[in-house]
């Protein structure tokens, strides 16, 4: 009767703590709704890893095997998710008003500052990098730049990302209010509901690869394939393939990312000291994100005739299109007749795009400055 | 807290690893601003040129409409 027990005699503490996490993944997947699409696979992920002598890690184990083709090998899968991103997104807000650009850049001041810290910690360049990125409020690009700078810590940095993505609502109306005041947080902005010429929507793909293939070739991967997407949603002759694009696709990638990343849920690689600084880092990394876009509307205001709203710039992160809700339901409790919703998605994004482009950014900065 | 760091892979205070972090921060935020006042550059160019496209097919509509109805008139 010894091999009923065999298993269970080889249990070590550090599985059942994955197992807790795995818990409490899928409840706060199910029961608080965050992020329920990569919460739940990963949750389950992490308790189908840390079972003793699992069938789908090792030689031959399912998810070992998804990971080391649609992860290891080209980071296939984070990457394709961007072409359903892409397809996703409308530009149109952001045409209409290309100043906002300049906020979605912004948001992204918490990637570098995070960097800086994780640095004076202790981390590696790649591995500070790696954390950085959790600001980039953008899980793909979290995962593939975990993953191309060879990180020791890419099971945390994954949960962290996409964990703190769900936490935006709770995050950024606490940093914005601590950043404004109620009068800038009653600024009116007028919205210019102009119709974006059709030849703009499919330029803009087109452009924003060129010239930030031409800037940061590296990024090529991540803008090429998000712009790929969108030059498929706006060129009005692949309906079909937009919409499966943003739907199929997207559920099917977002399906096999979630369980595969919990490869890297395993025990030995996630019950560190380690993972608890990353959480640490990666809500720094977030406020900072949040400060940056609140303080550079604020400076825009200082040269501009039509006030922007500080809020606004919050919305730069790229969680799309999260954050764009968050802004505009805080403008209606501050002026129920202030309505921020397009800007604050012009804004969202643009981080979108700024996002992918310092994802790309970093891996090649990193790349050439340190023998990874 | 020195305990907790010392349990640990993590050299804190490395001045090589600081240089190089702060060479990412400078020419990521560069190369981050310059890539979107470009774009910033080239949208505005194409809205512009886009509205100026409009405003001239409109003109020779209008042109034409006006030379018809005068066509009508002289008959």
């Amino acid at each position: 009767m010894q091999f009923l027990i065999d298993t269970i005699a080889q249990v070590q503490w550090q599985q059942v703590v994955m197992w807790i996490i795995g818990g409490i993944l899928i409840f706060l997947a199910i029961k608080k709704g965050m992020e329920p699409a990569l919460l739940l696979p990963m949750g389950f992920g992490a308790i189908l890893v840390n079972i003793p002598n699992s069938a789908v890690i090792g030689e031959g184990g399912i998810i070992q095997s998804l990971f080391e083709v649609g992860i290891e090998a080209s980071e296939a899968m984070p990457i394709l998710l961007f072409i359903g991103i892409g397809a996703m997104i409308d530009f149109g807000p952001l045409l209409a008003n290309p100043k906002m650009f300049i906020l979605g850049g912004a948001a992204q001041f918490g990637i570098f500052v995070t960097l800086i810290l994780a640095t004076l910690i202790g981390f590696s360049p790649a591995n500070a990098a790696s954390i950085a990125i959790i600001g980039a409020a953008d899980g793909p690009t979290a995962i593939l730049v975990a993953m191309k700078l060879a990180s020791d810590y890419i099971g945390p940095i994954m949960v962290v990302a996409y964990s703190y993505m769900a936490l935006v609502p709770i995050v950024q109306p606490t940093v914005v209010k601590l950043c404004t005041t109620k009068k800038e947080r009653r600024i009116k902005m007028h919205y210019n509901a102009r119709q974006v010429n059709k030849l703009t929507r499919i330029l803009f793909p087109v452009i924003v690869t060129v010239v930030a293939g031409l800037i940061a070739p590296s990024s090529l991967s991540l803008v090429g394939m998000l712009m790929f997407g969108n030059l498929i949603r706006e060129c009005g002759v692949l309906g079909s393939l937009s919409d499966t694009a943003q739907n199929a696709f997207s559920n099917i990638i977002t399906l096999l990312l979630g369980i595969t990343i919990a490869f890297q849920m395993q025990a030995d690689q996630f019950v560190q000291w380690e993972t608890l600084m990353i959480m640490a880092l990666g809500l720094f990394a977030f406020v900072f994100d949040t400060v940056g876009g609140v303080m550079c509307a604020k400076v825009m205001n200082l040269f501009s005739k039509n006030k922007i709203n500080p809020m606004v710039g919050a919305a730069g992160i790229s969680a799309f299109p999260m954050s764009a809700r968050v802004i505009e339901k805080m403008g209606i409790q501050e002026d129920p007749s202030n309505h921020l919703l397009m800007h604050a998605v012009g804004a969202n994004v643009s981080g979108q795009i700024a996002s992918a482009t310092i994802g790309g950014l970093i891996i090649g900065l990193v790349k050439a400055l340190v023998v990874i | 807290m020195l305990n907790f760091l010392l349990a640990s892979k993590l050299t804190p205070g490395n001045w090589e690893n600081l240089k190089i972090a702060l060479t990412i921060l400078w020419q990521g935020l560069l190369a981050i601003f310059v890539v979107i006042a470009i774009i910033i550059g080239i949208v505005y160019l194409v809205n512009f040129c886009t509205a100026k496209a409009a405003q001239a097919k409109k003109k020779r509509e209008e042109a034409a409409k006006s030379a018809d109805s005068d066509d009508v008139t002289e008959r």
